[in-house]
């Protein structure tokens, strides 16, 4: 094999920490998953719904265990400093209460693409291959070197760049995908470099042999690996051939609008023949002292701005979405199709909060 | 300035009250020993006249008050109610009626409805009859909650169910959670107990463990997810086991005002523990001139009395140094750090303090009475 770049094996000699570096980010920059196929076809937005939920579901897997993971890495630190450090990765997935903390987040992208949050959770539809490498990772940090262990971690020097390019792919070309939904990656932006530069200090410093070194660099060689090889069985399974294993997800699985198609249209967006109407108890009122309308609610009190109350006004129990946006396309000379939408999201909100009803 | 020297501020950084809660009566047929009533409560011959609560509603209505929170003890004892709520009506101020469902509640719904009633909040001491009738201090008195639910719904009033949770229904939260279900809430209102006035008194009857707080807070993050756009739940943490306190009544002098069954206003339901706060009455002042003016709502009001760590917090302007009255009962000092902060030095006593009850045997229930003389089995003035 000839490399573009100083190695330990072939120079037999001990990189500095610099080339080390160099070394590091090449592996990187010719086998992180950014390069493959699949999430070329991801962030070109040339996949279809279910082989997105497809990707949601399987990547859950690996996210649920980075906890555990971390927790082997953190239980061979001998270190109380080093292990102070480490632990924030596992308050960061895990949160520190229920709700919080990036699992919940990817959760909360798996039931964006329309997942039930128990089928995600009960990890019966992942493929079996996506389970073996995320297995073979946890059991890597294990049995290997510490040095390995936090060298393996090392991916997250190239995740900021492929984030990036998901997150604008994504809600560029999936209208099913909402920013909310990908809360998840904007936290990761800065906790992963954050990562990242804990983790290659400590390889630069540690690292200190030629063997070593060569160590190192095969950890993050195999980390890469755990992640390419998900990628393959996501393609080889959802995209071509298309061999689904027996057991793993089909398309129509555990979603939300399988168990209650009904409740799923009452959560849904208004749609232009819905007939919204405020409840008794929910009223709109112009507050004098402040100079503004405010809705009413239970124990609440909502600000509006001026789109809400242009389109509340209008809410009588009689006009319809489509009626409304047509009289509001008048108003103010805009697309009436445009703002049918706005308001049927903007309805749903409120209806979600039980302050509004069709 | 550390005492709370009232310095009337002016008048247009004082932003306007959003809402009044008015007691317009202690009398109520439940003894609950986490009533938030002051220890010492007003009589019948002691409560403000009908004509009275209309002016002060007219008032609150100019002031900028939008939602009017019509509680007690049990509101409908009164019997200008339907009067009062027309008022509220009236001046399209948003009218909540906070009660308990028994008693003459029943009776006089069907009026509060036509005179233009907004919303009910129902309270429930437990989903078990027998066990809610031991916390209430009241026979059957679930069946008339219960009845009286029905009646709210089938009207079409939007129902609240509030409950307050202790050791002593903790177990009940997911049956709390069904029931709200069951009889067509759109909210429910999952709040721990907050230890002041009765219940700071039967702190050790009330206090969970943190392991059932922490397995309470879960089961409603779950619920929340399974009944979204069903039924909305709130859930007020207790400040024993809290990282950071809660805004007081959204900050002292910043949301509320508060006016007892004699007319006196305070910032919040329990600020009369505080010794030497002058409060005003309505008798003697208007609404606005108590707001802005008197020396009870200008002591806390704003950053400028707080010490230190608050004074310097990032988050004084969130919750404003949490409660004043825990503060006194627990650290002595009303303008102290709230201990149920994790940066108030006695945060760890305090929960230490909670640990130590919830491990006990309960204590029996020292029951709300009116005319009572109770004295605080929690002798120490400040216990940290």
């Amino acid at each position: 094999m000839t490399a573009p770049f100083p190695t330990p094996v072939a120079d037999q000699r001990l990189l500095t920490p610099e080339e080390l570096e160099a070394a590091l980010r090449d592996i990187g920059a010719r086998r992180y998953h950014n390069l493959h196929p699949f999430h070329r076809l991801l962030h070109d937005g040339k996949l279809n719904k279910d082989q997105v939920r497809a990707w949601a579901l399987n990547r859950y897997y690996y996210q649920a265990m980075i906890p555990v993971k971390d927790a082997a890495v953190l239980a061979r630190m001998h270190d109380a400093e080093l292990r102070r450090v480490w632990r924030q990765r596992i308050v960061d997935h895990d949160g520190d209460a229920p709700g919080d903390g990036g699992i919940e987040r990817w959760l909360k992208l798996a039931e964006g693409v329309g997942f039930r949050r128990d089928y995600v959770l009960s990890t019966d539809g992942i493929l079996s291959a996506t389970k073996f490498s995320v297995e073979a990772y946890v059991h890597f940090v294990k049995e290997k070197s510490l040095l390995e262990a936090i060298a393996s971690s090392l991916t997250e020097m190239f995740s900021p760049t492929i984030i990036s390019e998901r997150v604008s792919g994504m809600l560029k070309n999936y209208d099913f995908i909402t920013k909310d939904t990908l809360a998840y990656f904007e936290k990761r932006l800065t906790q992963a470099p954050r990562d990242a530069d804990f983790a290659l200090d400590y390889v630069k410093q540690h690292a200190t042999t030629p063997e070593l070194q060569r160590q190192a660099m095969a950890a993050l060689t195999f980390k890469c690996n755990v992640l390419w090889t998900q990628l393959d069985a996501l393609y080889f399974a959802y995209v071509a051939p298309g061999m689904v294993p027996p057991d793993a997800w089909q398309p129509g699985e555990g979603l939300v609008e399988a168990t209650s198609a009904a409740a799923e249209g009452k959560r849904g967006p208004f749609v232009g023949t819905d007939v919204p109407r405020l409840p008794r108890g929910v009223r709109l009122r112009f507050d004098d002292v402040r100079g503004k309308h405010v809705l009413l609610a239970p124990e609440r009190t909502f600000d509006l701005d001026d789109n809400a109350v242009a389109v509340l006004k209008l809410v009588d129990g009689k006009r319809s979405v489509g009626d409304i946006a047509g009289e509001l396309a008048a108003i103010y000379a805009a697309d009436r199709s445009v703002i049918e939408a706005d308001i049927g999201v903007m309805l749903a909100d409120l209806a979600q909060k039980r302050v509004l009803e069709r | 300035m550390n005492a709370p020297t009232p310095a009337p501020a002016p008048a247009e950084v004082i932003p306007a009250p959003v809402g009044l809660l008015a007691e317009l009566t202690h009398r109520c047929p439940l003894r609950c020993p986490y009533c938030s009533n002051p220890m010492e409560l007003d009589r019948r011959s002691a409560e403000l006249d009908t004509q009275t609560w209309l002016r002060v509603l007219t008032e609150a209505s100019k002031l900028g008050v939008l939602h009017v929170h019509l509680s007690g003890g049990e509101p409908t004892a009164r019997q200008d109610i339907v009067e009062i709520t027309a008022k509220c009506a009236e001046l399209g101020l948003y009218s909540n009626l906070i009660t308990s469902g028994v008693g003459g509640a029943l009776q006089k719904l069907d009026a509060l409805y036509d005179a233009g009633l907004d919303h009910v909040q129902l309270s429930v001491q437990g989903v078990d009859a027998a066990n809610a009738e031991k916390i209430g201090g009241l026979k059957n008195a679930q069946p008339q909650k219960m009845q009286f639910a029905a009646r709210v719904t089938e009207l079409g009033l939007p129902l609240t169910l509030n409950s307050v949770i202790h050791r002593g229904n903790i177990h009940e939260v997911p049956g709390f959670i069904d029931l709200a279900v069951k009889l067509g809430a759109k909210r429910l209102e999952v709040a721990h107990t907050q230890y002041y006035g009765w219940a700071y008194v039967n702190r050790a009857s009330l206090m969970p463990n943190k392991a059932q707080v922490d397995e309470s807070i879960r089961i409603v993050e779950r619920a929340r997810e399974q009944l979204k756009g069903e039924l909305v739940i709130d859930l007020v943490v207790p400040d024993y086991y809290a990282k950071y306190p809660k805004a007081c009544a959204g900050g002292w002098g910043r949301k509320l005002m508060n006016v007892t069954p004699q007319g006196k206003v305070l910032p919040c339901h329990a600020a009369e523990t505080i010794p030497d706060l002058e409060f005003w009455y309505v008798t003697d002042h208007s609404l606005g001139e108590i707001w802005t003016q008197s020396p009870a709502f200008n002591a806390y009001r704003g950053t400028s009395w707080m010490k230190e760590p608050c004074r310097s917090c990032d988050r004084r302007e969130k919750d404003w140094g949490g409660c004043r009255c825990q503060a006194l009962a627990l650290a002595g000092d009303a303008a102290a750090t709230d201990p149920a902060c994790s940066l108030s030095p006695l945060h760890g006593k305090m929960r230490d303090l909670a640990t130590e009850e919830a491990a006990e045997n309960p204590p029996d229930y020292i029951y709300r009475t009116i005319g009572s003389n109770v004295q605080s089995p929690l002798k120490e003035k400040a216990p940290l």
